[in-house]
This record gives structure tokens, sequence and C-alpha cells, in this order.
């Protein structure tokens, strides 16, 4: 008898549920919200995945006739302030280009460079640059390795980059710019120049530059002290970071 | 079916039922939200649209005098990375992830929050102690998790509103406002 009452009327609860499910979703309402600060265009959807690593080596060979002057032939700038792109990361360098494109990045010198490129040129040159070795040569005009400028300084930069700062939330540098482990459109620093890391951190925690998504460099370069970011420019600029390929 | 088999059967259920609900209370996915489509959302979308945009995160002063805050887990850092909320005044906490599956250990009131990437995790808490708190990450997700911390202000209710000028309040130091 119980039984044939439940299953007769089973459907009634399905019906209750109805307007309480409704209920609790037009509750869920979103709170007002400030116009929205977008950082950066890029979103790394499997689309813009495919896109940033379709692009063909020997077109950027063409194409990077353009960035020589500043970026080095051999992708080896020879002012510090101008970074190398010599084996840099195909999704840093396609999302820097892009963000340059609709200015999320500021540069009164790459804006205009960045304008001009299409979406596959930029590819092409991402696709490029990416094959270009780091590895030192003296035989070549690299500006790489430079000194470091107070080696004493390599006391506050190595715990930085392999441990971090557990106190003050700072993740180590090697977590994301490698070799440890490696986070989309994070490049690797081994061989980058150490002025422009010292400008791009100054920049970041000052959010003068604002294109990271989540603001996730802005967070870390804010907790960094003024010594600290000199300490980590130097070493990195120095190429003690750099570690050869296995033979 | 022999009854100790049964009984046996029963007896695994009734752990399983247990394992889980200690392991994921923390876990507010309700069902009408997963039926809806509501709670869904591109961890690679977050800065674009919706709610998780960086000028909306932090805590936010409802109409009703509750506080929103809204916050994002991602390798190796929580955004942003120090919150303000006032004592004594329900704080409903949204959260998500961008990538990986982390954990927001509330020091605070001592419970903890896991971040779903394509999901947000709700929970709402009430802070009575003014101080400020350390909220670590609990659930391994990288190389750099072991230094992931953020940080907790509970101001007094009546210094909330003045302590931040603009709707979206947090603590994080900046040299230059934006």
């Amino acid at each position: 008898m119980n039984e044939a009452r439940h299953s007769k009327h089973w459907w009634l609860t399905v019906v209750g549920l109805v307007p309480v499910i409704l209920a609790a979703t037009l509750l869920e309402s979103g709170g007002t919200q400030p116009p929205a600060r977008i950082p950066s265009e890029v979103a790394w959807t499997d689309e813009t995945l495919a896109l940033a690593n379709s692009g063909d080596p020997m077109r950027g060979l063409i194409l990077s006739r353009r960035c020589e002057r500043c970026h080095g032939a051999e992708g080896f700038s020879s002012t510090p302030a101008i970074p190398n792109l010599a084996a840099i990361d195909k999704l840093t360098m396609w999302k820097q280009l892009q963000d340059f494109r609709s200015g999320k990045r500021k540069s009164a010198l790459m804006e205009p460079i960045a304008a001009v490129l299409t979406l596959r040129q930029s590819a092409d040159l991402a696709a490029y640059y990416a094959l270009v070795p780091n590895t030192p040569d003296p035989l070549d005009s690299r500006s790489f390795p430079e000194r470091i400028s107070n080696p004493s300084m390599a006391r506050i930069a190595v715990p930085l980059i392999t441990l971090g700062d557990g106190q003050r939330g700072i993740p180590p540098c090697q977590a994301c710019h490698g070799p440890v482990g490696y986070v989309k459109g994070a490049p690797s620093l081994a061989t980058q120049n150490g002025l422009y890391i010292l400008n791009q951190l100054n920049a970041l925690s000052g959010w003068s530059r604002a294109n990271d998504i989540n603001i996730r460099m802005r967070s870390i370069a804010g907790q960094l002290t003024l010594e600290e970011k000199q300490a980590l420019s130097d070493y990195y600029g120095s190429g003690y970071a750099y570690q050869p390929p296995a033979e | 079916m022999p009854r100790s088999k049964l009984g046996f059967l029963v007896a695994i259920l009734v752990l399983a039922c247990v394992f889980l609900g200690i392991r994921y209370y923390e876990v507010d996915l309700p069902l009408y939200r997963m039926i809806t489509g509501r709670n869904v959302l591109d961890p690679a979308l977050l800065h674009l649209e919706g709610e998780f945009v960086e000028s909306n995160l932090g805590s936010a002063q409802e109409s009703d005098g509750s506080v929103t805050v809204r916050m994002i887990a991602q390798q190796y850092v929580f955004v942003p990375r120090c919150i303000m909320v006032p004592a004594g005044v329900p704080v409903r906490i949204r959260l998500t992830s961008a990538d990986a599956v982390h954990k927001l250990n509330i020091t605070a009131v001592g419970s903890t929050l896991k971040a779903v990437p394509g999901a947000v995790t709700e929970a709402r808490r009430i802070f009575t102690t003014v101080g400020d708190f350390a909220m670590p990450c609990q659930e391994f997700c990288g190389p750099g998790h072991y230094t992931r911390r953020s940080e907790l202000k509970v101001v007094p209710k009546d210094q909330f509103p003045t302590l931040a000028p603009d709707q979206r309040k947090d603590c994080v130091e900046r040299s230059t406002t934006f």
C-alpha cells in the first residue's frame, strides 16, 4: 500500500523542486560591477594555442630582418635595455606581439612595429625565434653574457630563484620561467638581458606594464624590494642561470 | 545474496558516504548550478569576461551590508594577494582557479576552500577576530606551491568603508594606483 502511494506521487517531488531551483538561481545575483579592466586580449584557448604554434620558421626568417637592427641578427641585442629574442618561447613572443598590437602593452617603439604584423606573421616570427640557438658563442657578435655588476648580489638572487620567499608569498622564479617548470606565456630568462629584466620588474610592480593575465606577475613583482630586483636582473643578465643543452 | 555479503556492502557504502562527506564538505557545488550551467566558466577566459575580471576582484560591499570576496587561485599566487574584510559581517567568498586545483586555507576561521578550474567555489564565513592572518595554499599545485601565501586583513566593521576609497577593496601595496 505504502509503496504504491510512493510510486504514484513521485513526480510531486520533482515538481516541488523546480521553484526551489529557480529561486536559488535568481538569488545568485552577481552584484554591481565596475567597468571591466582587461589586461590582455589574448586568452590561452585551444584556438589561440593552435594559431600561435602554427608559424612557419622560414617565413619568420625573412620577416626577422625587420627586428635585426635592435634585437640583433642572432637574436642577441647589443643594447641591454632591449630583450634578447634567441630561443624565446613561442607563446611569449606571440602574446607580447598581440599586446603591442592592441595597445595593452605600451611601447612607443614596438606598438607601431607590431601594428603592421598580421596574426600569421606574428606566429611566423615566434616560430623562427624559438629555433634561434641561445648557446653562447665567443665567435658571434653576442652581448651575452654580461658581467655581473656586483657578484655579492648573487647571495640574494639565488634563494629567490630556487626557493622563493614563503613569508612574503614570492614563488621561486624557476617554477614558471624554467628550468624546473613553465607556465603558458612565461619566457625562459636564462639568456635575457639584465637591464631589460630590471625595467620590466619595475614596470610590473608599478603597474605601468599591466598586460599579465590575472595580475600574476604584477603581484609577485610588487613584493620584491629594489635590491632584490637589481640582484635578480644582474644574476640572469650575467648568464649564470643558463644551462647548456644535454649532449 | 547472503546476509553477511549484504552487510559488507552496506558498510562499504556507509564508509564511502562518510569519507565523501568529510573530504568534500568544503566544495560548494550545488547540483542546480551544475544542471543550469551557471557555475561552469572557462578558466582561460577569466580575465576577459564574467565576474572574475581583474577590476572585480577583492572585497565588494553588497546592498544588504554583506561583503563578497572574489579571488582567483593560480600557479603560484592567489590574486588579490591581500584581502580586506570587516569583522562580524557575513562574508561570501567566491573562489575559482585558472589552471590546477588549489586549496585556500583560511586560518582565521580554521577552514579550507577548494579552487577548481571551471567552477566557482562559494563559502559564507563570519570573521570575528580583528588582525592579519595568513592564507596559504594547502593543495600541492606544482613546484612553486610551497611559497604560496596570501594575506587576510580583518578590520573593524566601522573602519571598513573608510579604509579604501574605491569600491573593490584589497590591501595590496602598489607604488602607483591604477
